[in-house]
């Protein structure tokens, strides 16, 4: 026997805890506490009555057929601005994220924060801060819509395909350059096959979410859905702001359904043996998104002309010369310092508040992948149509339907954004559950485990990274969210954005967006710093 | 333990008994239905027909709690090990008394490590007591092979099934782990191990049952076998 074998019994090794992680622990649960000390507002007791006949209205949205068909033709506009949008997106992501990934700069850091800086400018804006300053640069233009989903999406969607890209074992490509492939021909056959069904999973996601960002431009006054939501919320016509909801979770519903029958597809490829076919399924998606394309172009009547007429390029430089200098009043910073503190206890209770949630519903959102009872299935769909009902409200209405009953401040856009993010994260959860693997469990299961222990010590340990990433991914987002949420009323940044746009003041909005994108930044690298400590 | 299968694709009508005390190799080639056979036995695959019985009771029979205490009963080193991988080596192992503990004491065990003398000589017996607070995905791939079994060591389980259990093992460490695996056997429980290779099958096991897409095509003591019969089995001259 070995010396390996005959060793003496040894001294139990101490259990070191890891520091780092226990160090974000202890931040995050502080910045928590510190957070909710700024929701200590009041609830207003005077709303209730209205908020009753709003929830009341659930029941009885307005379905006479004139209302329907002015509905009908908004969501179409919507749907159009979504596809555009995305196209231009993805378009714009696919470039970025080889600009994005971590493994394209290797140890050269300086690049790698460089890109993350220019791509933090972009996403940082709202969409709807896009569309109030593009519209101040080309018209009532319809590429106002486009542009304004299309830029702070394609920032989003080059970062996550870059760490899609960087998540991907590098195993394979390794093995590829050594045997002297070239870069590209090494991360075509050795990374992109592993992350293909993450990237059109994402790309599909990214749809989903420009349905709900083409409703908030149509609230800021850019068309479609969301007008009309704003119109009927404006005259208190609840029946008719359901009836928008409604329609809203369904065109959601149906970029749900799409999205996932095509990546059920690519996960699973249907094959003949020995016989190279296409997949009608992945077929039609790909002709079908090109038609919807080509039909979003001549239904909004883009024209690629008005990008560079005469007007639009006057009008920009008017409002780029106009807004340079940023102001450095004392008083401005003062007020966007408190702004800024306001909008991030808005946003951690937000994330807090959603994750908590999303942990809690993401077992039984999961489809499960065995036989199960149908008490079980009836559960997940109820819960899973819960989660989509909540992410396709915007969270603008919500918090305009929360400040019925909540005093303005942090805690009506804590609880809008958390509700919201909530549908988000926990349709995000439940398929990291889903995609999981299910031996783990099973193998528990096998010697007796209870389904809790199987759950915590088969799943939890598997889906806690994934999960903890999205909700700082969401978080960065949330950030941005709350700029949107304040320009409609409640407060932080987006107020002061509001009140200096209305005054036309440039010099202050470029100090207001200014500290927007630095805060985004800043959120950026703590999430990124954190996701990193989670690994 | 009686195994009745009529699962037309993998495993065909399947008819075999194991006795107290028993170990026994399974044999045969790639697809033969080994790891089939032994996913029936622990309840991970669903058998389409037939009747398998376990240590003296009926899995399908049995619900809930009773049905937990009988598979608690039953340790398997699974092929492709099954470890969740992002929780350290002490929960892993820990992991195979799931059967015994209540949901409370699996959580507070991720905050506290329970029992962790118990899972440091369990580790020890396959070299690995130094890992014990290290990260399971940091270790290499026959160091979770020994973690897998080290968890099946603190089940103390009566019956034990092993699926290449030594595969990524040197040979030093391949005959230690059979043994470890055998204990159950010498007690009065048994052991089925699916072995690919006949030597080890031979030495380790009194009994060798060979597997044939799907089929039950040899069966006889250890004793009268040689290396050269097991070959046959893959189709290949020793």
């Amino acid at each position: 026997m070995t010396a390996l074998l005959a060793r003496p019994a040894a001294a139990v090794p101490r259990l070191r805890r890891d520091r780092r992680r226990w160090a974000w622990g202890l931040a995050a649960l502080a910045a928590v506490c510190w957070s909710a000390t700024g929701a200590l507002d009041g609830v207003n007791p005077a709303g209730a009555a209205q908020f009753g006949a709003f929830a009341a209205a659930a029941l009885s949205p307005a379905l006479d057929g004139a209302f329907l068909g002015v509905l009908a033709t908004a969501a179409l506009v919507t749907v159009a601005y979504a596809v555009l949008g995305t196209a231009l997106a993805v378009l714009l992501g696919a470039l970025g994220a080889v600009a994005a990934a971590r493994s394209t700069w290797g140890r050269r850091r300086l690049g790698r924060l460089a890109t993350r800086g220019v791509l933090a400018v972009p996403r940082g804006l709202h969409e709807a801060v896009w569309g109030l300053l593009l519209v101040n640069v080309l018209g009532l233009d319809p590429w106002v819509g486009v542009l304004a989903i299309g830029l702070p999406y394609g920032a989003v969607t080059a970062t996550v395909f870059g760490a899609l890209l960087d998540e991907v074992p590098r195993g394979p490509y390794e093995a590829l350059r050594a045997a002297g492939a070239g870069r590209l021909a090494a991360a075509l056959y050795g990374l992109l096959p592993r992350a293909a069904g993450g990237l059109l999973s994402y790309a599909c996601y990214r749809l989903e979410c420009a349905v709900r960002s083409a409703v908030v431009l149509g609230l800021v006054g850019a068309g479609g859905l969301g007008y009309q939501l704003s119109l009927s919320f404006g005259s208190l016509r609840w029946p008719q702001v359901w009836s928008a909801v409604y329609a809203l979770a369904l065109l959601c519903l149906a970029a749900d359904v799409a999205g996932r029958a095509v990546r059920r597809r690519l996960a699973a490829p249907r094959r003949r043996a020995g016989v190279l076919s296409r997949d009608r399924v992945l077929t039609a998606a790909v002709l079908g998104t090109l038609v919807a394309g080509a039909w979003s172009w001549w239904f909004l009547a883009l024209s690629p002309a008005s990008l560079v007429s005469a007007r639009a390029r006057e009008q920009a430089g008017f409002v780029l010369r106009a807004a340079w200098p940023p102001s450095a009043d004392g008083d401005l910073l003062r007020s966007v310092a408190a702004a800024a503190v306001v909008t991030v206890q808005t946003s951690v209770l937000a994330v807090v508040l959603a994750a908590v949630g999303a942990v809690l519903v993401a077992g039984v959102a999961a489809r499960p992948a065995g036989r199960c009872s149908p008490l079980r299935r009836l559960a997940g769909v109820l819960v899973r149509l819960g989660l989509l009902l909540l992410r396709a409200v915007p969270a603008p209405v919500w918090a305009l339907v929360l400040l019925f009953v909540l005093l303005p401040g942090v805690l009506p856009g804590a609880v809008a954004l958390g509700v919201y993010t909530l549908g988000v994260l926990g349709r995000l959860a439940a398929e990291a559950v889903e995609e999981a693997d299910a031996g783990p469990r099973a193998a528990l299961t096998a010697l007796g485990a209870h389904p809790a222990g199987g759950w915590l010590y088969g799943v939890a340990p598997l889906v806690a990274g994934p999960v903890l990433a999205y909700a700082l991914y969401r978080w960065e987002v949330t950030v941005r969210d709350t700029l949107l949420v304040g320009l409609l009323g409640a407060g932080g940044l987006g107020a002061l954005l509001a009140s200096e746009l209305a005054a036309f003041d440039w010099p202050a909005v470029a100090t207001v967006l200014t500290a927007t994108v630095v805060l985004t930044l800043a959120v950026d690298l703590v999430g990124d710093r954190a996701r990193r400590a989670l690994r | 333990m009686t195994v009745r299968l009529g699962a037309a694709t993998v495993l065909d009508d399947v008819d075999l008994t194991v006795g107290a005390g028993e170990r026994v190799a399974l044999a045969g080639a790639s697809g033969a239905g080994k790891s089939t056979l032994l996913g029936v036995v622990n309840g991970t695959v669903p058998p389409s027909g037939g009747s398998v019985r376990v240590l003296g009771a009926d899995p399908a029979a049995l619900r809930g709690a009773a049905l937990r205490r009988l598979r608690a009963r039953v340790g398997t080193v699974h092929q492709h090990l099954e470890l969740a991988g992002a929780l350290r080596v002490v929960h892993e192992v820990n992991a195979g008394r799931l059967g015994s503990w209540p949901a409370l004491r699996a959580a507070w065990s991720l905050v506290r490590p329970q029992g962790v003398a118990d899972v440091v000589a369990a580790l020890e017996q396959v070299g690995l007591a130094d890992r014990v607070f290290d990260r399971t995905d940091a270790l290499s791939g026959g160091q979770r092979q020994r973690v897998a079994v080290a968890r099946v060591l603190v089940q103390r389980p009566d019956l034990v099934l092993a699926d290449e259990p030594a595969s990524a093992l040197d040979p030093v460490l391949t005959e230690r782990v059979l043994g470890l695996l055998a204990g159950p056997a010498d007690r009065g429980g048994a052991l089925l191990a699916a072995l690919h290779d006949p030597a080890l099958a031979l030495r380790h096991c009194d009994r060798v049952v060979g597997l044939a897409a799907g089929r039950v095509v040899l069966d006889a003591p250890a004793a009268a076998l040689t290396v050269a019969d097991l070959a046959a089995l893959y189709g290949t001259a020793a």
